[in-house]
């Protein structure tokens, strides 16, 4: 009688065991080889388990964006050719839901061999030993001279690169010409160090603005208010320009920096732009700025693809172009993007600095822009493409080089990041008063600092 | 020799009782008890998420709950969601229930149409109702143009966000809770209605005096699953505003969440679920008490 429930009970454990096991576990597909390698790490160098022909199958994470994962399959294949041991199982994982699924993964234990990573994160998995260190892979084979100084500067914590890049970003100023014609507004400089003001862009924007069209003049940040790191990339943008810094330059605390009169200028006018002049929308409205209801926009080099993918009428040149981002005090693009770590937990750490090395190296660094046109993070990159030399690739690029500013890296970023979100939301939806909004902010980023001091 | 059997009966009884209880009892030890007391563990400990070691924190989480700002607010949005949920929500579905338990033609549609809400996932739900609220081309404000009205911007303005939330919920869970309520009315026998009848009780007499305490378990049961459902609202926050505009929706669930897994706080985030279970447990003793009942049907 009471056996059968038993019975069953524990059969739902071990289907839930085994759903457990498949959920982390990767390569059912790399067949035979799989089971007997995964107790004996892989010895010696990468070269010597080649030699043996044992195959090794890696787990890569990545957040899943549908032109970067066909760059990902393609330079996967051609590292699979190349290295017949080594099998890459590639999993996309929903954006909004990356972040979650890869600490949630590292919690338990199960996590990949191979993790993209966004830069500012990087600090915190190095703090607490989720990911190895990088720099004697880079000393041997890894052509670390020709990486960009602001990528490594933002992959460095404590004296160790944990990180290879996969291609920098920054954002520029879309704007819509016709619009700007119509109103006999002049056109913006191309050229990086003639950048406009934030009042030249308001003047603009007030002229440009028609609330009877559902025409905003200006959105200042690419996808609006949303819940993720993209606001506060091009948020901590406004107060590096006003001459604010977020941290202390030894990354110890907020006072004084965070609440300085350049932080608050730099609210003051965020919120002028949302609750005085309104100008801004406080509900971005989808694809508003290629729907001609954004005036002013601004956007990274994804962009273009995504205009001629789907409003492939929408020309640039004709109905839009683009020039520098916006300056104040100073001229100021937010920098930082998507690279690849790997986990403390592998146990074939050499064979995923290949296939790593293989993505993100001088070649498969060439690959990855052909592929992707994000922004190149080596030099080599930069000087085998005519086209990043010209208009409209070189206002990134020179952006970048000249005006790049990586955001902070500390293990605290996750509080920055959410402050400094809360923060801009405050004060431009709220229409909250800027010194509390500083203050609530000041508070949340020193208990994340004094967290991590534990 | 009766007696002999009697007892070997009894044993056998509750032998096959425990035989009944065991499974469901593992099940709930491995799945809900163990991860508790885990949990318990973790919130007296400074934890993080992805973090090798764990030190011992004693009270300092709990401590710190006390003086944290945006804890107090999600607190206060929680019981804010469920002060109108509660009483808005039971007397629409009571509403709705007392319609459609009368007996006409088509009463069929109109009990599906009241329950479809319930159907449909609350993911879907939330994404649908983001894409009505949207200011500028969503269905709502379409039709509040359409009469002249002013737009309502539910998704980012602070002030009112809320309620936008707060009608979500309502739409999607008083055709659930209007089933329940017509299973109560129609325990009610119609001969208490005749009585009342005969005694020249006016129809709101009726509810008042006859409904209303008859209905009392069922209303006990709505009153407390209501509140520790909206209490505990998640999903539509976490899908159609993740808690904005500026912090206004963010309810204690969401908090912890974000706590948890955002900032990789756990110590902290299962300090705060831990005092909110405690909560939560407070208040529904007080309603079981409060509904305690001897009417019987």
């Amino acid at each position: 009688m009471n056996r059968k429930p038993l019975l069953l009970s524990a059969l739902l454990l071990a289907a839930s065991g085994a759903l457990a096991a498949c959920s982390g576990g990767s390569g059912n597909s790399g067949g035979a080889g799989d089971s007997g390698e995964s107790g004996a790490p892989a010895s010696g160098s990468a070269s010597s388990s080649a030699d043996s022909g044992e195959v090794v199958t890696l787990s890569f994470w990545r957040h899943d964006y549908a032109p970067e994962a066909a760059a990902f399959k393609k330079l996967i294949a051609s590292f699979e050719e190349k290295h017949p041991n080594i099998k890459i199982d590639f999993q996309m994982i929903p954006n909004d839901q990356y972040e979650t699924k890869i600490r949630t993964a590292l919690a338990g234990g199960n996590p990949p061999d191979i993790m993209a990573l966004d830069a500012p994160t990087l600090a915190s998995y190095a703090s607490q030993k989720a990911i190895i260190p990088l720099d004697d892979y880079f000393a041997k084979d890894g052509n670390k001279d020709d990486l960009l100084k602001p990528v490594i500067e933002g992959l460095t914590y404590n004296g160790k690169m944990y990180a290879a890049p996969n291609n920098d970003g920054t954002i520029v100023m879309f704007y819509n010409k016709k619009m700007f014609e119509e109103k006999g507004i002049p056109l913006p400089s191309k050229n990086v160090d003639e950048a406009w003001t934030w009042e030249q862009v308001l003047d603009a924007a007030k002229k440009l603005n028609d609330p009877a069209k559902g025409v905003y003049g200006w959105n200042p940040t690419p996808w609006g208010f949303v819940g993720h790191e993209g606001a506060p990339y091009s948020e901590m943008a406004f107060l590096w320009q006003a001459g604010a810094e977020i941290l202390s330059p030894d990354g110890k605390t907020a006072k004084g920096y965070l609440d300085s009169p350049e932080a608050k200028k730099a609210l003051t006018f965020w919120k002028g732009l949302y609750n005085v002049d309104k100008v801004s929308p406080k509900e971005l409205p989808q694809d508003a700025f290629w729907n001609g209801k954004v005036a002013i926009h601004v956007d990274g080099p994804f962009a273009f693809q995504y205009q001629q993918q789907n409003f492939p009428n929408f020309k640039l040149g004709e109905d839009y172009d683009v020039a520098p981002l916006w300056k104040d005090r100073k001229m100021v693009g937010t920098t930082g993007s998507w690279n690849m770590a790997i986990t403390s937990h592998s146990e074939h750490p050499d064979e995923a600095w290949q296939f790593v090395n293989w993505v993100t190296g001088v070649e498969g660094s060439k690959v990855w822009y052909e592929e992707t046109k994000n922004l190149p993070a080596r030099q080599s990159t930069f000087d085998a493409f005519q086209e990043l030399k010209e208009y409209p690739m070189n206002i990134y690029a020179e952006q970048l080089s000249k005006y790049g500013h990586p955001r902070p890296v500390t293990p605290a970023y996750p509080a920055i990041s959410e402050a400094i979100r809360l923060l801009f939301e405050d004060v431009g939806l709220g229409g909250a008063d800027v010194d509390e909004s500083l203050a609530k902010a000041v508070k949340k980023i020193e208990d994340g600092l004094a967290m991590i001091g534990q | 020799m009766r007696a002999i059997r009697a007892s070997l009966y009894e044993k056998q009884e509750s032998r096959a009782a425990f035989g009944f209880i065991v499974p469901a009892f593992v099940l709930l030890a491995v799945f809900i008890f163990y991860p508790m007391l885990h949990a318990l563990w973790i919130s007296f400990q400074n934890y993080n998420l992805i973090a090798a070691h764990s030190s011992f924190a004693g009270w300092g989480n709990y401590r710190k709950l006390f003086s944290d700002g945006t804890f107090g607010a999600s607190l206060w949005h929680s019981f804010y969601f469920t002060l109108v949920v509660l009483p808005v929500q039971t007397a629409i579905s009571l509403g709705l229930a007392m319609l459609v338990q009368k007996k006409f033609r088509g009463v069929g549609f109109f009990r599906t149409v009241y329950f479809v809400p319930v159907a449909v996932s609350f993911a879907i739900a939330s994404t649908i109702f983001r894409l009505i609220y949207n200011k500028d081309y969503g269905m709502l404000n379409a039709v509040l143009k359409g009469i002249g009205l002013p737009a309502v911007d539910f998704l980012s303005n602070p002030r009112i966000s809320m309620l936008g939330i707060i009608v979500l919920c309502i739409w999607r869970a008083m055709g659930f809770v209007m089933v329940i309520f017509l299973a109560g009315l129609n325990n009610i026998p119609d001969s208490l209605y005749e009585a009342a009848h005969v005694d020249g009780a006016s129809p709101a007499q009726r509810f008042l005096y006859v409904t209303l305490p008859l209905l009392k378990r069922t209303l006990a049961f709505v009153v407390i699953i209501t509140t520790m459902d909206a209490l505990k609202i998640f999903i539509p926050i976490y899908i159609t505003t993740s808690g904005g505009p500026a912090g206004s929706t963010s309810t204690v669930v969401h908090f912890i969440y974000e706590t948890a897994f955002k900032q990789m706080n756990m110590g902290f985030a299962a300090a705060a679920a831990f005092l909110f279970f405690a909560l939560v447990l407070a208040i529904s003793v007080v309603q079981l008490r409060i509904f305690r009942t001897d009417v019987e049907y």
